[in-house]
């Protein structure tokens, strides 16, 4: 009963701060606005009496509410023969605090502003607008006590309807019930046929192509736009996934690499700075090469360190390019912080590309770079990164030269990097020292690990998601970044493997997770 | 994992290419020395002084931060990326404590129009600081708690990336509830910024900043405390024991999560007291603060041997004056100071990964 009564505090706590977090970044009225799109309500009259958008606002926070109460009424584990005691309990406790804490803002913020504060000088998203919207248009005593009523409602009813089902009882169901359905489908004779068939992968593959070269014709420039950038993405992550993924280095400062293409095909190709004005195709290669030899320029010193050390050196090498594009000293050689305008475009067959013509440039050019790769992690050096991976010191006594493999490594990925940049550069017509900050390097490095480190398919996941998705939800656009931030904290204590994991990465991870200890002060 | 010694012709080709860039670096550096003091004098002493003071400043910031970058290091051998905005919690902290005393009066027959901030400053700073010191060190907290915690056995990358998606969490956040604009850092009247004690030097004056001065003084007792913390009392001796080893120290009884976390919270309100003087003395203050300072902070961490405490305290105060000075001795361009501050980690990492103090954990290699 005590633990009971525990459980239910810290729910209503833990989920009234999350309330309160939510309303200081604005977020419920971005909420209601969603689910006015969602019950299509915006501009139709009252509902139940109450402005649309208000109504969305509450039943946003009755759903919190709901949650909050089942997740305060689990049951302890001699009470499962009993399950409404806990359910009402802990849905009741939960719902009091949590209407406690939200009720509590809602007083304080309807004081302030009626004395007179400029709440939004100093918490920007409480703008008068939404402060209105938040008091539901009455005085905040009254405000309060709506909210304090609405939670403790939700909460009960929450905890009524989870019924004091233990923790995790609804995902080792759903578990269960996907296992079923995947089960069931591969006892289909057909299934069951194709499958062990040798050709089906490639068929599967070449559906798959078919349908991605397809694609361009049918969308329009914005998709257009943004299937570029995810393919963009795909082409960093691969390149660095053999950084970090196969040699396991990992490195912040892969936008360097990026920079150099970008502005290798910016000064050669743009009228300005340097009105050279060559064709896209010859700065194409020497863009790739230049990146590749930056990389081994900037492999070669930081060879010996391993782990977060390297982390923190390429991040400030990463950065050490970015200032130096930006200052006065390089001003006339790369355009200084203005960048560099009019890049060319490619030109085959006497016509200059178009966003389709890109995409399928950038579809090519992801394709060459998942062969090259692939060839690459089946090869002697692929495993030779694999062992440094794994152990420096053994790998080394096994003979491999950790000098040449890590900065061929190094190299390799540049060079894809490059390759990249020089898409981008010249896709966009402008680059810039802006285009290649920090947030550059950490996307890369977020897509690679949250698809999966080693393995190709999680880095096209790992790109659609984290690249192709805040596209498809433009309505959160503000809430973008941030919920960027938290996905990479909840992949790392949910699936610190990634989306699509390498066979051999699952297993590594799935082995130093269980013990603790032996593992120590050994190398990722 | 022992050190096993690299073959003799690789040692050589290394050191050949340290011993290159050391003596260009260094023939460099003297020549640079040579000019600014005999062969063509741009500044005179008082302009010297200047940048030597703002330099111990800034860096007595930095110093307090790579304590908490150092503490982390030594016991968890992890970077705690989002410790930079931590000092960004701190420095709002103390904003709203002085925002919120901005508009209490506190009327005397003199000055009717007086405000608490103005009446009682020092007890307003003190406010100030305590408020974020308290606030860092709850999200040191909270951080540990919910991002690295489950985390803690797991492949030392796993812990680096969830700390950078805490980073960007963080700086999200404070971006959406505080926005993007700079803020003033509404100080009381008597350590208005810019304002201080004249010190004649050369010709001119030198103007030796209330608020410099408050920062250096500031930081010079927290580092001192702390050293005693960690030396002398129970707490300490298990935050050296853990650091030392963790299965050992709880066979001794440590409880090590316990250990941890009270870490966390030292180097949150460290962090928080930086956030400060930040803003007390440079005084503005956005959701961006901590990210450039974090970084230099984990560099001087880096300069003065990770996990040692007194070499973070020097490192920040040498990595603080390099930056200040550093871009008229070497005769570069001042919008390149940050690169001076990064070429330096990189000059260490390559020439003496142990940095200046020497790593107090041998039996890792970088």
């Amino acid at each position: 009963m005590k633990n009971q009564i525990q459980r239910a505090l810290k729910a209503g706590l833990v989920f009234g701060i999350v309330t309160i977090f939510l309303f200081l970044i604005g977020f419920p009225s971005t909420a209601a606005d969603l689910l006015a799109s969602l019950f299509r309500n915006k501009t139709a009259g009252p509902v139940f009496g109450l402005p649309p958008l208000m109504f969305n606002l509450l039943v946003f926070l009755g759903l919190i509410g709901l949650w909050a109460g089942a997740n305060g009424s689990h049951a302890d584990k001699e009470q499962a023969d009993d399950p409404w005691v806990p359910a009402l309990i802990g849905g009741l406790i939960a719902g009091l605090v949590h209407g406690l804490l939200v009720g509590g803002l809602a007083l304080l913020i309807g004081t302030l502003d009626a004395d007179g504060v400029k709440i939004s000088a100093y918490l920007s998203a409480l703008l008068p607008a939404a402060i209105k919207l938040f008091l539901l248009e009455t005085p905040p005593m009254q405000a309060a006590v709506i909210y304090f009523i609405l939670m403790t409602l939700a909460g009960l009813l929450g905890g009524l309807l989870s019924r004091g089902i233990p923790r995790g009882a609804w995902q080792t169901h759903g578990k269960a019930a996907w296992s079923g359905l995947q089960e069931k489908i591969s006892r289909q004779p057909l299934v069951k046929q194709a499958r062990g068939h040798r050709y089906t992968r490639y068929i599967v593959y070449g559906i798959l192509i078919l349908l991605v070269f397809l694609l361009p014709l049918k969308a329009g420039q914005y998709w257009n736009y943004t299937i570029g950038t995810v393919g963009i993405y795909v082409l960093l992550g691969l390149g660095l996934n053999i950084v970090v993924g196969l040699a396991g280095l990992l490195d912040l400062g892969y936008v360097a690499f990026f920079a150099i293409g970008a502005y290798t095909v910016a000064l050669l190709t743009a009228p300005q700075p340097h009105h050279l004005m060559w064709s896209f195709w010859i700065a194409l290669p020497i863009g790739i090469v230049l990146a590749a030899i930056t990389g081994l320029l900037l492999g070669a010193p930081v060879l010996r360190m391993r782990g977060d050390y390297l982390a923190i050196v390429t991040l400030g090498f990463g950065e050490i390019i970015r200032i130096l594009s930006k200052s006065d000293v390089l001003t006339s050689f790369t355009g200084g912080p203005k960048g560099v305008n009019t890049i060319g475009t490619p030109i085959l067959f006497g016509k200059p590309f178009n966003a389709s013509a890109f995409v399928y440039l950038i579809f090519l050019a992801v394709l060459l770079v998942i062969f090259v790769t692939n060839r690459l992690q089946n090869s002697r050096v692929g495993r030779a990164w694999e062992a440094m991976r794994e152990d420096e010191t053994v790998a080394r006594a096994m003979g491999i030269n950790l000098l040449t493999q890590k900065l061929l490594a190094f190299a390799i990925g540049a060079a894809f990097a490059g390759l990249g940049g020089v898409i981008f550069a010249s896709r966009n017509l402008f680059t810039g020292p802006e285009d290649h900050n920090l947030m550059v390097s950490i996307n890369v490095v977020a897509v690679v690990i949250v698809g999966g480190m080693g393995s190709i398919p999680g880095v096209i996941a790992g790109a659609l998601v984290l690249k192709g998705l805040p596209e498809v939800l433009r309505q959160l656009e503000d809430y973008r970044v941030l919920v960027f931030g938290a996905l990479l904290v909840v992949m790392m204590l949910w699936k610190p493997a990634g989306l699509i994991p390498s066979a051999r990465r699952k297993l590594d991870i799935s082995e130093s997770g269980v013990t603790d200890t032996p593992q120590e002060g050994r190398e990722a | 994992m022992p050190n096993v010694p690299p073959t003799a012709r690789r040692v050589t080709t290394y050191k050949i290419i340290q011993g290159i860039i050391g003596v260009v670096f260094s023939a460099y550096l003297i020549w640079r020395l040579l000019v600014i003091t005999i062969l063509n004098p741009t500044y005179g002493p008082d302009t010297w002084a200047r940048f030597a003071i703002a330099g111990l400043v800034l860096g007595s910031v930095y110093a307090l931060i790579a304590v908490g970058y150092t503490l982390v290091y030594g016991i968890l051998r992890m970077i705690n990326f989002a410790h930079g905005d931590i000092m960004m919690i701190g420095a709002f902290g103390g904003y709203f404590v002085f925002e919120a005393l901005k508009n209490v009066p506190a009327p005397t027959p003199a000055d009717p129009n007086l405000t608490f901030l103005n009446a009682h400053p020092t007890l307003s700073v003190i406010a100030a600081f305590l408020v974020g010191m308290f606030v860092a060190a709850l999200g040191g907290y909270f951080l540990e708690k919910i991002a690295y915690r489950p985390l803690r056995g797991a492949p030392r990358l796993v812990p680096l990336i969830s700390a950078i998606g805490a980073s960007i969490f963080l700086e999200n956040a404070g971006q959406l509830m505080f926005g993007t604009q700079r803020r003033d850092y509404f100080n009381p009247a008597v350590l208005t910024r810019g304002e201080g004690w004249g010190i004649p030097i050369g010709e001119s004056t030198v103007i030796l900043t209330y608020t410099g001065v408050l920062t250096v003084i500031v930081s010079t007792v927290i580092m001192i405390l702390l050293y005693a913390l960690v030396m002398r009392t129970r707490l300490g001796r298990a935050m050296r024991a853990v650091s030392e080893n963790k299965q050992v120290a709880t066979l001794m009884g440590i409880n090590v999560d316990g250990v941890i976390s009270n870490t966390f919270i030292i180097g949150g309100a460290l962090a928080g007291a930086a956030g400060v003087m930040w803003g007390i003395h440079l005084g503005l203050v956005y959701y961006f603060v901590g990210f450039i300072p974090g970084i230099k902070a984990f560099t001087a961490a880096v300069l003065g041997g990770i996990g040692n405490i007194p070499g973070a305290m020097l490192g920040g105060m040498f990595l603080g004056i390099v930056e200040s000075v550093g871009p008229a001795m070497l005769g570069i361009n001042f919008q390149l100071k940050d690169v001076i501050a990064f070429g330096i980690l990189v000059l260490v990492l390559i020439f003496r990964p142990t940095g200046i103090m020497g790593e107090v954990l041998t039996e890792e290699k970088v």
